[in-house]
């Protein structure tokens, strides 16, 4: 089913894994997974809970160390590289950030910019013009002098992720962006993601809960099951009854969205 | 509200405090058994010309301490608003390094054993005192540092080295109930009797572990955002989170060796600063520092103001306004 044969050197990979096995203590979350994310694309990382996403995910981001394998980032293998050079790569947005009391949307933001402006952090004209143009993005220049707990979650959500933009990566990484979020937030922080990657070419994978967001949002859907990929290709193709079925132990139908056809399944019953 | 116009006129606030500072120094130096004019203390301060005792009082009885307790109070300030960032627990503060217990414990091992026949056993304390606190400091961070280290770790390390070490001096002040009455001041943390000998001893610290901490304070900001955030930010977060302590150690072994186990202040400093100007560490640790010194002046002036001529160690004076405050902190974040 795997219609990414994984091959290293391959450049028009942004980024890509290679055999890699993850785990944390004792559990082996990932055996041995290869993949390769082509640039300027949206890939959405979805599976049970359990599946191994975020763990793919945290594991694609150097966040955590695989057990074997490596990550390549633009051919090259992450471990090797300076992590202030990844970071200047690739942006990662982790699952339920803690929020700093006290700090403001600016301070939060203006962090991005640590990967380019070094540990003593004089910012030159170029960091504040990125910290104003992710604000701006993420429609938060109004909310600038606001404290982080005084914002809704949503605001919260995309000030967290104006942070990620203010580091100006090509590849961003983010990890389940929508959740505690209503459903008119959700929409809103996907389709910021969805402009950032028609805009700017920015690569996006991120590990989405909602299958029907994924289908929507993602050109790719990539299938996660004990820590192993199942399915691997455009929403149309993995979307199925049988792969819902096996994987996620639901019965359900999948019909076309009318608004522009695109599936949407509607689960109906536990096996 | 406060914060915006404090973040909007920093600058402004920053020359407002050190002019706060000078006339806490001022003020410090005129109070005591004999009360000089704060114009005269100006002028002895300038070189101006004034009465000769005047002169000698002010120089070299009264200055050292003062600025002692403004150098001592900056570092413990600026102590603490490091290890509340690395911690990311506004409970932080300065004795979790383990320099606290350290040099308490070193100075009264060493006050039961050699120092007691000394005429002048507090010139030499600090000298003793300093290895003490970062020993402590030492202990705590390989025990719990070494390592991929987790903040609730070294927190835990930090909290258990120190009951141990003040339960060990607990134990020989016992057993040498004599070397009580040499290092009781000490051990509350006391400004009585410092001199410029002391100041020596404070000052080459100073001068290296302030810059150093405050020059720490963008990777701070990084380190506050989580250990993940952090890392997707590229920076080495273990590493970090433990030279940030490193440098917090430092800052109390080199203050308690000359003023004592002063507590409170570490946490209460920097938790009005923040309040004031925010949780950016590029504001937050200067602005710390400078709340540290002056509290530690002015409490000190009021126990040599209120009490005479007896005088209550500036330490005792700190708990008792510390303890409620520390109180009304626990209350607040649990309703």
């Amino acid at each position: 089913m795997n219609r990414y044969p994984s091959n290293a050197s391959d450049h028009k990979a942004a980024l890509a894994a290679e055999a890699l096995a993850v785990g944390y203590g004792e559990r082996l979350v990932i055996p041995a997974l290869s993949l390769q994310i082509e640039l300027g694309t949206i890939t959405a990382l979805v599976g049970p809970n359990g599946s191994g996403k975020s763990t793919l995910l945290r594991a694609l981001a150097r966040l955590i160390a695989p057990r074997s394998g490596a990550v390549y980032l633009d051919g090259r293998a992450i471990a090797s590289l300076p992590t202030r050079e990844v970071a200047r790569h690739l942006a990662v947005l982790p699952q339920g950030p803690e929020t700093p009391e006290e700090l403001t949307v600016g301070e939060l933001v203006e962090q991005g910019r640590y990967p380019h402006a070094g540990p003593l952090r004089m910012l030159r004209e170029q960091d504040h013009a990125a910290i104003t143009e992710a604000l701006a993005q993420s429609n938060l220049l109004e909310l600038r002098h606001r404290r982080l707990d005084s914002l809704s979650g949503g605001e919260r959500q995309r000030a967290w992720i104006a942070l990620a933009l203010a580091q100006a990566t090509p590849v961003l990484l983010l990890d389940e962006p929508t959740t505690f979020l209503d459903v008119s937030h959700q929409l809103e922080v996907l389709t910021l993601i969805q402009q950032l990657n028609r805009s700017q070419g920015k690569t996006i994978i991120l590990v989405l809960h909602d299958l029907n967001q994924a289908a929507r949002f993602a050109g790719r859907m990539i299938v996660l099951h004990q820590g192993r990929i199942v399915a691997d290709g455009s929403p149309r193709d993995v979307l199925t009854t049988d792969l819902l079925a096996q994987v996620f132990q639901v019965q359900a139908h999948i019909i076309s969205h009318p608004a522009d056809g695109l599936p949407v399944c509607l689960p109906y019953a536990t096996i | 509200m406060m914060q915006r116009i404090a973040v909007r006129y920093y600058r402004p606030l920053i020359l407002l405090s050190l002019l706060v500072l000078f006339l806490l120094v001022v003020l410090h130096v005129a109070a005591g058994s004999v009360v000089i004019s704060p114009f005269d203390v100006i002028a002895a301060l300038f070189n101006r010309p004034v009465a000769p005792y005047e002169r000698i009082i002010v120089w070299d009885l009264r200055l050292p301490r003062a600025l002692i307790a403004l150098v001592a109070g900056a570092m413990f300030g600026l102590a603490g608003a490091i290890l509340q960032s690395i911690m990311r627990n506004p409970l932080a503060e300065p004795e979790m390094t383990g320099a606290t217990s350290g040099a308490v414990l070193f100075a009264v091992l060493w006050l039961s054993e050699a120092g007691r026949q000394l005429d002048q056993p507090g010139l030499l304390l600090p000298f003793v005192a300093l290895p003490g606190g970062l020993a402590g400091g030492c202990l705590v961070y390989l025990l719990g540092g070494a390592g991929k280290s987790a903040t609730s770790r070294l927190v835990l390390t930090g909290v258990l080295i120190s009951a141990v070490l003040r339960s060990a001096t607990s134990i020989i002040l016992l057993l040498r109930q004599e070397a009580l009455g040499a290092v009781l001041l000490w051990l509350i943390g006391s400004l009585n009797g410092r001199v410029w000998p002391h100041w020596d001893v404070l000052w080459p610290w100073a001068i290296v572990a302030l810059p150093s901490g405050l020059a720490c304070a963008g990777l701070a900001n990084v380190l506050q955002l989580g250990d993940a955030s952090a890392t997707g930010l590229g920076l080495r977060v273990g590493w970090t989170r433990l030279s940030l302590f490193f440098i917090a150690t430092l800052l109390t072994a080199g203050a308690v060796a000359v003023v004592g186990g002063i507590t409170f202040l570490g946490l209460i400093a920097p938790h009005i600063a923040r309040r004031v100007v925010g949780a950016d560490a590029r504001r937050l640790f200067p602005f710390s520092m400078l709340m540290g010194a002056g509290i530690l002046l002015a409490a000190d002036t009021i126990t040599q103001t209120i009490a005479q001529p007896v005088t209550i160690p500036v330490g005792a004076a700190l708990v008792l306004l510390g303890a409620p405050y520390f109180l009304f902190l626990i209350w607040r974040r649990s309703t």
